[in-house]
């Protein structure tokens, strides 16, 4: 395999050159280089691997070395994790970070590391937050594999995947609507809506869709609207415990599902039509 | 979404772990996408060249295609491929460019399969070379089937030129159209 690498020829950031270096060392399988070549939207990529500046990548989770030395993408996300503590009492801020960044032992200077707005301190909970799910709902396929839990019917898997992922919000509800606010900022928009339908993605290959055609669009454009409204109706929501959520949640996935039994009716109801047609049409010519 | 790859791959996937997520994708997009069109293809030059005496092996070659179209199907599912947002347009297309060169006669059908699988044969072998330069160990199973389907793919074309598709009328207008047709194709399956 003929070695891929070019650092000279992309622009440096510290980061990016430390992670490449160790992923040289270790030939890991994220490395960089190997999709440079025929990928040629390396937009995406040189996100993920070459952050503008100090702001860390959230689409990426790489650069995970076990050697003593942390990158400064890890150093960022420690950062962020440790503010999350702080964001209830002072929502996405800086200050969040700054104080995460005090219990860190840190200086809160570490703050100037991140854009002013909290971008990237919402993107990396909400990408936390995604791996989180993956996870949960990878275990609950392998207790269905090994004939521990039943396999859910489609419409509660997805009800309860998305309840799952909601319920994530809830100790940072009252300050989520700005953070909605800031995901929707042009400049975030790319990586959220990244995120975003990894995230729907994820919940589709777990509750075992196996499209290959249009539908595999549909069904991700409905759960994803299904996960959008469900979403804004919680930050409204004064019910104990989100009932009035949850209530909703489960009609929208019963309307998505029947949504799909009335295509498939129409559709045959067209089908008989059109043999109806069609024989009439043999009758009168005769 | 192709800037979600480490994020994707960091999700618990044992059998992508490793993979050049981007360029795999891109691959088996494509080729769902041009299988695809290829037995819509076919479907249009049954519907009018059915009943003719090159309807047996134009069912022939419709029956592999649709083999090809059964593993890229399975293949997509095993490396969670997104599939083109085009096919609906690809299955229109497919058939009435089937269609329209069944009716331009046996021969003209002939032209436009050997158009169509000649883009296709060479589209898989460039792919065989870039999954060799990237990693002929890692990509052993896909460049197995890839260019199995070539050599399938390359038969097809022999089977039109057998069958006179060289005297269709307007044969290199029409070959030369189609094949422009193919490459526009491919390189918008492997983007969208």
């Amino acid at each position: 395999v003929r070695c891929q690498l070019s650092p000279p020829q992309r622009p440096l950031q510290a980061s990016a050159v430390l992670r490449r270096v160790s992923d040289e060392q270790k030939k890991e399988p994220l490395a960089s280089s190997s999709q440079q070549q025929f990928d040629s939207h390396p937009t995406d990529h040189q996100r993920e691997q070459e952050p503008q500046g100090p702001r860390p990548s959230y689409t990426g989770q790489g650069g995970q070395e076990s050697e003593d030395y942390e990158s400064e993408e890890q150093l960022q996300h420690r950062i962020l994790t440790a503010a999350l503590e702080f964001v209830p009492e002072h929502g996405w801020t800086a200050e969040a970070i700054a104080e995460g960044a005090k219990t860190l032992g840190l200086s809160v200077a570490a703050a100037g590391m991140f854009h002013s707005d909290g971008s990237e301190l919402i993107l990396h909970f909400v990408s936390q937050c995604n791996t989180k799910l993956s996870e949960l709902l990878e275990q609950e396929q392998k207790l269905v594999q090994l004939g521990e839990a039943e396999k859910k019917p489609t419409d509660q898997f997805l009800r309860d995947a998305v309840e799952a992922r909601l319920r994530m919000l809830i100790p940072y509800i009252e300050k989520w609507p700005q953070a909605l606010s800031i995901l929707l900022l042009p400049h975030n928009i790319p990586s959220s809506l990244n995120l975003l339908t990894s995230m729907i993605d994820d919940i589709w290959h777990y509750a075992g869709d196996q499209s290959t055609d249009f539908n595999w669009y549909t069904r991700r454009a409905v759960l994803t609207g299904i996960y959008n409204t469900t979403e804004l109706v919680m930050m409204q929501d004064s019910s104990p415990d989100f009932e009035e959520t949850w209530r909703f949640l489960e009609n929208r996935v019963a309307d998505a599902m029947n949504m799909g039994n009335t295509a498939n009716q129409v559709q045959s109801t067209g089908e008989a039509v059109v043999q109806g047609l069609m024989g009439a049409a043999v009758t009168v010519s005769n | 979404p192709a800037g979600g790859v480490s994020l994707r791959l960091c999700s618990t996937r044992a059998t992508l772990e490793g993979i050049n997520k981007p360029v795999i994708d891109r691959v088996i997009r494509v080729d769902h996408a041009g299988e695809y069109g290829a037995n819509r293809i076919y479907a249009g030059q049954m519907a009018v060249l059915g009943r003719s005496s090159v309807g047996p092996i134009i069912q022939q070659m419709w029956n592999q295609e649709k083999d090809h179209l059964k593993k890229f199907n399975e293949l997509m599912v095993a490396y969670r491929v997104r599939p083109t947002v085009l096919l609906p347009f690809w299955n229109v297309a497919g058939f009435v460019l089937g269609a329209g060169s069944a009716l331009l006669g046996k021969k003209g059908a002939m032209a436009c399969t050997v158009a169509v699988e000649e883009s296709i044969s060479d589209h898989y072998n460039s792919q065989i070379r870039t999954l060799m330069e990237e990693d002929p160990e890692k990509y052993k199973e896909l460049l197995q089937i890839i260019k199995q389907f070539r050599d399938d793919e390359r038969e097809h074309h022999d089977i039109g030129l057998e069958h006179d598709a060289e005297a269709a009328p307007a044969y290199s207008v029409l070959k030369t159209v189609i094949q422009l047709g193919c490459k526009a194709a491919i390189f918008l399956s492997e983007r969208i």
